[in-house]
Order: structure tokens, then sequence, then C-alpha cells
């Protein structure tokens, strides 16, 4: 892999006693899609909030190791959470439309960020919304209440709010697991064109999105690091039994 | 291993199993009735192509059921492909049988041409490679797939042999240049028969290894 965009080195974490990744080593590489896929408790979430740093609060956990955001430890002393999370955008399984307009949706990180000027906003609008592959079919709706788009228009939504603070990083936990067949292509189709220019991790919702949209994977199982290949590589010859055993369905 | 997706491959195999058998005793009969001059068994290869043409439209409607419904990764997508080429390199054999039981039967109503050893060879050493390439597959054994590479290249010498000694014949023996031309096209279709065995053992690699060594059938790690 050339040009780490993230790298993840020795890192361990358990909740109480219980481990739910073992000496992570693994490189996310800039401007690629990145998979972390695997059966349920393999702990590809928890990587991917650790890389958010959303997992701060959960009391009775421990961490060991680092994560390095363009060379810089994200769990230094004196880093700059709000900042950090600027730069690492997050989208959820669930759609979670906030309260209001489209248009508020989309530009609210941008006004809490300081950004006053109407025109930027409007600017930040189009964009965000163009580069989700929503734009086309809100434009005109722009003023309707968040909530009255579908399900897929929703996480759609999501994506470009996220994507509204400019981040440079987007982790995507399961975007689709909600979603119908179509919306689901319209969102993966969303990150051939996002990973341009962004960063993208994407926690798959089955092998076969995995598959579709992983430029590298990395298959996670029971918080080991198994194998992480080029998606090409790893879905037709991959070179850990359980990793096939895994993809061909012989368990999971 | 018991998913029903898994079930229906083992269902594909054992189709393929079915299909390389028959193709095996077309071939088998075809080189009998060419030594023999049984123009009845000729007759009979002929007329039970189809048979083999039937299971391979099959083999295609599983393969492409399971493909689409079940969207196989890893070693079961290599099968899936692996097997789509290896129905179709048994389709050809076959043909190729039929082709030699059309020159058997033509031959077999006709003077006897010499004995050549080099044609014999040829029938035994094109067999034999056919053999070692069903059992390759059936137990996808990746050293077997080798031994058929190997066995290609004293395929293609015979064939250049017979060929030769075919045409020194026909020189002579102006009269018998139609036999000659037909021995020659018999000899092709054995040689064309191990080019497809070839196929096959490229593909049993494909499946067990994931490597394509299609082109380049050197040896492989």
């Amino acid at each position: 892999m050339v040009d780490a965009k993230i790298r993840i080195r020795q890192l361990s974490y358990s909740y109480g006693g219980a481990e739910a990744l073992r000496e992570i080593n693994l490189d996310v590489p800039a401007n690629a899609v990145t998979a972390f896929f695997g059966p349920s408790g393999g702990g590809k979430t928890t990587l991917l909030r650790l890389i958010n740093r959303l997992n701060d609060l959960v009391e009775g956990t421990r961490m060991q190791g680092t994560i390095l955001l363009d060379g810089e430890n994200i769990y230094a002393p004196g880093v700059d959470v709000p900042r950090l999370r600027r730069r690492v955008g997050m989208v959820f399984a669930l759609p979670l439309p906030l309260p209001g307009t489209v248009r508020e949706n989309v530009v609210c990180g941008p006004r809490l960020a300081g950004i006053r000027d109407w025109g930027r906003l409007e600017e930040i609008l189009e964009r965000s919304l163009a580069q989700a592959a929503l734009w086309n079919e809100v434009k005109d709706r722009l003023d309707d209440p968040a909530v009255a788009l579908s399900g897929g228009q929703q996480q759609r939504l999501c994506i470009a709010r996220s994507l509204a603070l400019e981040p440079e990083v987007l982790l995507l936990d399961e975007p689709t697991s909600g979603l119908d067949p179509i919306s689901t292509a319209k969102v993966e189709e969303s990150l051939f064109e996002l990973k341009q220019q962004y960063t993208i991790v994407i926690v798959p919702h089955s092998v076969q999105q995995a598959a579709r949209v992983a430029d590298y994977a990395a298959f996670f199982l029971m918080g080991d690091l198994v194998e992480v290949q080029e998606g090409t590589r790893i879905f037709t010859t991959p070179q850990d039994p359980r990793t096939e055993d895994y993809v061909t369905g012989r368990f999971g | 291993m018991d998913s029903r997706f898994h079930q229906e491959l083992e269902q594909l195999r054992v189709t393929i199993l079915k299909m390389a058998n028959l193709t095996e005793k077309a071939v088998e009969n075809a080189f009998r009735a060419l030594w023999e001059r049984d123009v009845q068994l000729a007759d009979a290869i002929i007329a039970r192509d189809h048979e083999i043409d039937q299971l391979e439209m099959e083999i295609d409607r599983i393969i492409l059921r399971l493909l689409a419904l079940d969207q196989p990764m890893a070693r079961d997508l290599r099968f899936l492909v692996g097997c789509m080429r290896i129905s179709s390199d048994l389709e050809r054999i076959a043909d190729q049988a039929v082709s030699i039981a059309h020159r058997a039967r033509y031959l077999s109503t006709r003077p006897a041409l010499p004995k050549d050893p080099a044609l014999r060879d040829l029938t035994e050493t094109s067999l034999d490679m056919l053999h070692v390439t069903l059992s390759c597959f059936a137990n996808l054994n990746v050293d077997q797939a080798m031994d058929v590479c190997l066995m290609d290249d004293a395929v293609d010498e015979l064939n250049l042999l017979t060929l030769k000694n075919l045409m020194d014949y026909m020189i002579h023996e102006a009269p018998a240049i139609e036999r000659g031309v037909q021995a020659i096209i018999t000899a092709r279709c054995m040689e064309r028969v191990a080019d497809h065995c070839t196929n096959i053992a490229e593909s049993v690699v494909f499946i067990v290894r994931g490597v394509n060594i299609k082109h380049h059938c050197e040896p492989f790690q």
C-alpha cells in the first residue's frame, strides 16, 4: 500500500475484561475505499469508532498502541478532538437526520464551525449534496423537513452533512444496512466519486458489498486482523483459510 | 458445507463428472472405431454427441443460476468459473471425437493405410492425457495438472511426426492422398483433444491455486 493516510500500530482494545481488538497493525491508504469486514464481534466497528475517538467516554475500556493520522497520534495528549472529528467524518448505520430542513441539516456543521456567509454556505450545500449523489433529487426540496426524505435519501443526506465539513477521512459504519437495493447502489456509486478526494473506511453490511466497493479489504475475526489485501485479491484468492471459509459462507 | 449453495456446487461437480465420463467414452470409442475399422461404433458416437451437448447446456444453466443468486467468492467463485471453462473444453473434446468418428467411417470403407507407429503413439498418448486430465479434475489435483502440461509437448511432437510420415507416404502413393489427408485430420483432432486437456488442467490450477497459467503452462509453484 502507498500513501497511508491512517497508520494503526500494535492497537489492542478491551471492554472490561473482553478483548475487542488484539495487536492490530494496519495502513489505510489515502484516496481509496478500505473495507473492514468479518463476522459480528470481530472488532470492525470498535476500530472505526476508535479512529474517530468515539469511545473516549466509554467507561472501563483499555487501549494500547497508536493510531496515526498523517503521522500524528490522534490519542496524544492535547489533541483537539472536535477538530479531529472535522477531519474524520462518520456516518452510522441508521440515518439520523437532525430536526429541520434539508438545507439546515447540511449547513449546520459549517455554521457551527464559524462560516456565516450565506453565499459560501449555499456553495457548500450544493457541493456536499452533489458529492453524496443527492443534489438532483432534493434541489427543489431544500426547505422540506429532512425527515420527509426517503430512507436512502436520508442516509445520503447524512453523508452530505459529513462532507459539508470537508473532512479528509470518511468513516461509514454499515451505511446501507437499512436501504433498498437502488438506494444502496446510489450510495455505493457515490463512493467511487468520493474516493478521488477523500480517504474512505467502510464497514460494509455484506461481503458482497465489500467486494463491490473495496479497493482494499481487511478481514477481522474475533479481534484479530486476519488478512488485508487488495479487494480484487481477497475476494477471489484469499491467502488465509479463515478468510476463505468466511467469504465462501462456510462459517459466519 | 451443508448449505443449499454448497449442495448445488456438489451437484454441479457430479454433472460435470458425468459429462467428463461420456466424453472420455466418446474419445475411447472414436479411437477404437478408427483402429478397428468399426463403422457401427463410429455411427454410435456421432449419434450420441447430443447427450454431451445437452449436459453442457445444463451445466451452463446451473452455473449462471449460482452466479446470479449466490454471488460466490474465492474458491467457490473460481470453481464456477473453472467449471464453465472445463465444460466448454469437454464439449469441444467430444466434437473432436465426432470428427474422428467421421474419419474412421471414411477410412474403414477404403483400403487400409500402412500402420504408422507415430499415429498409434499419438492415439495412446492423447488418450492417456485425457484420463489423467479427468482424474486431475475429479480430485482437483494440481500435480496431475502439471503432468498433463508436460504430456502436451509429447503430443505436439507425435502430431508433427505423424504428419511427416503421412506426407512421405503420400508423395510415393498418389492414390492414397485422400485417405492420407483424412488421417492427417484425424491426427490433428487428437492433438486438439490434448490441447483441450491442457486447458482443463490449467482451469484446475486456477480453481485450486487461484493463479492463471494460461498460455504459459510451465512448471509452477
